[in-house]
């Protein structure tokens, strides 16, 4: 307990906890492959695109697609387990012996798998910012060239919301690994959830606008899922500098506030599962046990 | 692992570096954020490293003489290229549509050349000129003159001052209001664009038609080119004993009649006659030309001529001049001017050469210092291997027209320097080097000529001249087609066939359009590092590849919702002209030669690429879109013939398509007549995305 330990009793456990799951991730030599396939797949997107060449705005035009899909993915890699495993081998059943609270825990839990994820989905995106900033050039050299707007303040910028919206994904997926019950069932709401979120969002976006919701109406409504909220202040603080200031492309609080409730979101869902899952399951089975049986 | 170990003794120091190294991010990230790159604003270049579009400054009146065209340099947000712009009027009017922003973004930072202690004048022929420029200033901060009495080469032009002041002062002289930059770029000026040359084409011909007729002209020389002429007629053989004896005798509009047979001689003319040969044959003694003409309105017709000397240029000539003080291309002039020839006029204004034929390994007709002639009915035969001859027609600062006539083997059919207005057109040219080759040459009409096997090329166009017509030209089994630079040049209704390129785009601010490329190994070739053509309705069939492109932004082949039409662009499941076509793209360059392409093409790795290109195009290196392509041939019936290898050379009519009075006519006829019918009317919109994009390629 030497060093964190200090900080407070309150923190004590969830430090513990931290380093119990740190210790599990950085034993866990898949997490490093993944880094390396998403660094790969970036690194094809751009070779492919040739967005890369020529400087970072259209290196993230080209990598703006894939990256919704991908770092979604990541999260829901990195956390669908996360909060199953202690329930499953009834781990967390002696850890709650302990003085630890089930807010601790899942706090414990989730800032290291964050930092996990930060490592696998930042690193190889900043990685690959610093291949393009190496290798970016004009085709030729006869004529005076400059960089427009483009900097690599627009690519730090597109890392930083990186984050927020990771931490959305990752939050989400914790919340599954706290509802699942086994490790297939885990797996399969992951799934709903990743394709429910990569494209439910945009899908019932465009429901909304075919039955009528009049246009005005898109930048808040955009703003709502995590996919819509990042891609809009992408659009925003990244790839809008380069067109002529035209507006908004988001509401931008409203898109902030949105990443920061899905995380909020799904870290309440997380505690309350492992509070009071018991609890409710208890309450089902009686629920179920009054009807009347087929 | 050792160095993060969770239980490890060092990890409460790792953790804090993390941590920091965290805080050191977010605090950066925030920066990035606190950061506005939009507004960065880089320093002026050296205007000569800038990419330059607009007006040209290497015409012949801006090159002979002291006037300027004012200058322009634009940083835009998505271009890396800095680009220059002579002419202030020829960047305002880009900002006007926002084909520019969609392609390069929007400007950051514009400056402009000032002239407040450049002594600014006019030029008697009414140019703007100034001994030289002061600065560069931002757009913002400088004063402009408009509606002065200085213009452009192409009209209206506008001259920017540091100082308000001095602005004022120019205005008293010259004429014209000063105002601010804002009033500069609302302002629509009144200035000459490819569209302009497009709708000039058909009068260039009749202009041709008329200089032809003049010289023709019964009090001249009569129908059958001799005989009719008011004068005396002198036989040669009757009156006198050579045809040079009887041009010397010969008073001013005499006819010198030349009889059938062989006269090995060399002719002075030095008066205004005609020599009419009827199957006459001159031979020259193999050193120098063979007839020379030292006067106006000659006309030479009927005559067969051999034995020229074989030297093609002066390389003395050159050395001296170069020494001495001569205007800037001396050098050249005297190098390419002063060679052997058939006919060789110097200061000859008015000269008709008709029914000729000439075997040179030197040039066969060779013009100086404003000798502006018609050239009907000539055949010159050259050498062999084009490196042992020389031109069929050498032009130097003469206007010359070429009609009917045919060049075979030499280096060039036609080589044109300093010839503003000329018109070449009907001709054959077979296994020339160039077969017609411009330099330093504007305003001229290339039009319905045949040419095959030209090593190099049919139509060359070199330096930076401007409004040129290159119309209706049939190109086949040569190097390549068509490869012509310059500023305001249309290229249009060209047939280009199994040639190794069928056409360049390195005219800028051109419209390239109806051409038909079939079977070439490459169609197309976009050169200019910064796209400022307009690429339509050309078709392209059978071509290896149909469209290469060099380094520079990616280039977007299309006017509105108009595209060009390539072979394969819609194979697949789409809908024709639904799904952009990327001529430089593997899979797309594929697809009119391997049909399993159509099959790569649908992968969601593709359509994702499909996608990002296009987007944020300024920035993209090196590749061609045609975001709608055409689901038919524009021109399929010339599709057909340049498909066939011993199809008559093709000249589709495009004098009726371009006049444009018979094209107000057809319009006219439709919104004015009030019994127009449903049919009638939706034609008539049908025909409307076109007339957008013609308004657009007049900017």
């Amino acid at each position: 307990m030497r060093g964190i330990g200090k900080t407070g009793d309150r923190t004590a456990p969830v430090a513990t906890v931290f380093r119990r799951e740190l210790a599990t991730v950085l034993r866990t030599p898949g997490y490093g492959v993944l880094a390396l396939g998403l660094f790969v797949v970036l690194g094809g997107t751009l070779a492919v695109g040739g967005g890369g060449r020529t400087g970072f705005v259209p290196a993230v035009v080209d990598l703006l697609s894939v990256t919704e899909v991908v770092v979604p993915l990541a999260a829901f890699v990195v956390g669908y387990r996360a909060l199953l495993v202690d329930a499953e081998s009834g781990e967390l059943a002696v850890i709650r012996t302990y003085p630890v609270s089930v807010a601790g825990y899942v706090a414990g839990v989730v800032l290291a798998r964050t930092l996990a994820f930060l490592a696998i989905v930042v690193v190889p995106y900043a990685l690959i910012g610093g291949v393009v900033w190496a290798t970016a050039a004009p085709d030729t050299g006869i004529f005076a060239t400059h960089s427009g707007v483009d900097s690599p303040l627009l690519y730090l910028r597109f890392l930083g919301l990186l984050v927020p919206f990771g931490a959305a994904y990752l939050s989400l997926a914790t919340a599954v690994s706290a509802v699942a019950s086994s490790r297939r069932g885990a797996v399969a709401i992951a799934v709903l959830a990743l394709v429910a979120g990569v494209l439910g969002g945009d899908l019932a976006l465009l429901r909304s606008l075919a039955s009528g919701t009049p246009p005005s109406a898109i930048p808040g409504l955009l703003a709502s899922a995590p996919n819509g909220a990042f891609r809009g202040l992408v659009f925003e603080g990244v790839i809008g500098v380069s067109f002529a200031p035209a507006g908004e492309f988001v509401d931008v609080g409203r898109a902030v506030g949105a990443l920061l409730g899905w995380t909020v979101g799904g870290l309440v869902v997380s505690t309350m599962s492992l509070a009071y899952g018991d609890r409710i399951g208890v309450l089902f089975e009686g629920v179920r046990a009054r009807l009347p049986s087929p | 692992m050792a160095i993060i170990d969770p239980y490890g003794e060092r990890f409460g120091r790792a953790f804090l570096v993390v941590a920091v190294l965290a805080v050191l991010a977010g605090v950066a990230t925030a920066g990035a954020y606190a950061a506005d790159p939009s507004t960065a604003t880089p320093d002026p270049v050296a205007y000569d490293d800038a990419v330059e579009l607009g007006l040209s400054s290497e015409t012949d009146e801006l090159m002979a003489g002291s006037a300027r065209i004012p200058r322009v340099q634009v940083f835009y947000s998505q271009l890396q290229y800095v680009v220059g712009y002579n002419g202030i009027e020829s960047f305002a009017t880009t900002l006007d549509g926002d084909r520019t922003e969609r392609q390069f973004g929007y400007p950051l930072v514009v400056y402009v050349e000032t002239f407040d202690d450049g002594n600014p004048g006019v030029t008697d022929g009414g140019l703007f000129e100034a001994e030289r420029a002061t600065e560069w200033v931002p757009a913002d901060d400088a004063a402009y003159v408009v509606g002065s009495a200085a213009s452009s080469p192409a009209g209206e032009t506008v001259v920017p001052f540091s100082e308000r002041a001095n602005a004022e002062r120019f205005a008293a002289e010259h004429g014209g209001r000063v105002v601010d930059w804002r009033a500069v770029r609302d302002r629509s000026f009144d200035v000459d664009s490819a569209a302009t040359v497009r709708s000039m084409a058909p009068a260039r011909w009749v202009e041709a038609d008329e200089r032809i007729a003049d010289a023709t002209a019964k009090e001249r020389s009569g129908e059958d080119g001799g005989g009719d002429r008011v004068g005396d007629v002198i036989v040669v053989g009757e009156d006198a004993p050579t045809i040079d004896a009887a041009a010397r005798a010969a008073p001013p509009n005499a006819t010198v009649v030349v009889p059938p047979g062989t006269y090995e001689e060399t002719v002075t003319v030095n008066e205004s006659v005609t020599i009419a040969g009827e199957d006459a044959r001159v031979r020259g003694d193999g050193n120098g030309s063979v007839i020379a003409v030292r006067a106006p309105n000659v006309t030479l017709s009927g005559l067969s001529i051999d034995g020229v000397g074989n030297r093609t240029r002066d390389p003395e000539a050159a050395r001296e001049a170069a020494e001495e003080d001569g205007t800037w291309d001396t050098n050249i002039q005297l190098g390419y001017g002063h060679g052997d020839a058939g006919i060789l006029a110097v200061d000859a204004p008015g000269l008709l050469v008709d029914d000729v034929a000439v075997e040179t390994n030197a040039s066969g007709v060779l013009l100086r210092e404003g000798s502006d002639a018609v050239i009907r009915d000539l055949r010159v035969d050259g050498s062999d291997d084009w490196r042992d001859g020389f031109m069929g027609v050498t032009g130097m600062e003469s206007r010359v027209t070429v009609t009917d006539s045919r060049f075979e083997g030499g280096r060039d059919g036609v080589y044109l320097h300093r010839a503003d207005g000329s018109v070449i057109r009907n001709s054959t040219f077979v296994g020339n080097r160039y077969g017609t080759h411009l330099m330093y040459t504007g305003d001229a009409l290339i039009a319905d000529n045949a040419f095959r096997n030209a090593e190099f090329g049919g139509i060359t166009v070199m330096t930076r001249p401007s409004g040129n017509a290159i119309v209706g030209n049939d190109v086949r089994d040569s190097g390549a087609g068509i490869q012509a630079s310059g500023t305001r040049s249309y290229v249009g209704y060209n047939t280009l066939a199994d040639n190794g390129l069928g056409f360049s785009t390195s005219a800028r601010g051109s419209l390239y359009e109806r051409n038909v490329a079939v079977d070439n190994e490459v169609g197309a070739h976009a050169t200019t590092v910064v796209p400022s053509s307009r690429v339509v309705a050309n078709d392209f069939v059978g071509n290896d590849r149909h469209a290469e492109a060099g380094p520079g932004a990616l280039r977007v082949w299309a006017a509105g919702d108009r595209g060009n039409y390539w072979e394969g662009a819609n194979v697949g499941l789409h809908e024709p002209g639904e799904r952009a076509y990327r001529p430089t793209a593997p899979v797309d360059a594929a697809l009119h030669r391997e049909p399993a392409a159509a099959a790569v093409r649908e992968s969601p790795a593709a359509a994702l690429l499909d996608r990002l290109y296009g987007t944020v195009p300024g920035a993209r290196s090196g590749s061609i879109v045609d975001p709608s392509p055409a689901p038919e041939p524009y021109a399929p019936e010339r599709v057909a013939a340049a498909s066939d290898p011993d199809s008559a050379p093709i000249r589709p009519d495009w004098r009726e398509e371009l006049d444009p009075a018979t094209t107000a006519a057809t319009n006219g006829m439709n919104t004015h007549d009030r019994n127009a019918t449903n049919e009638t009317v939706s034609q008539v919109a049908t025909a409307g995305p076109r007339r957008p994009a013609d308004a657009e390629g007049r900017r």
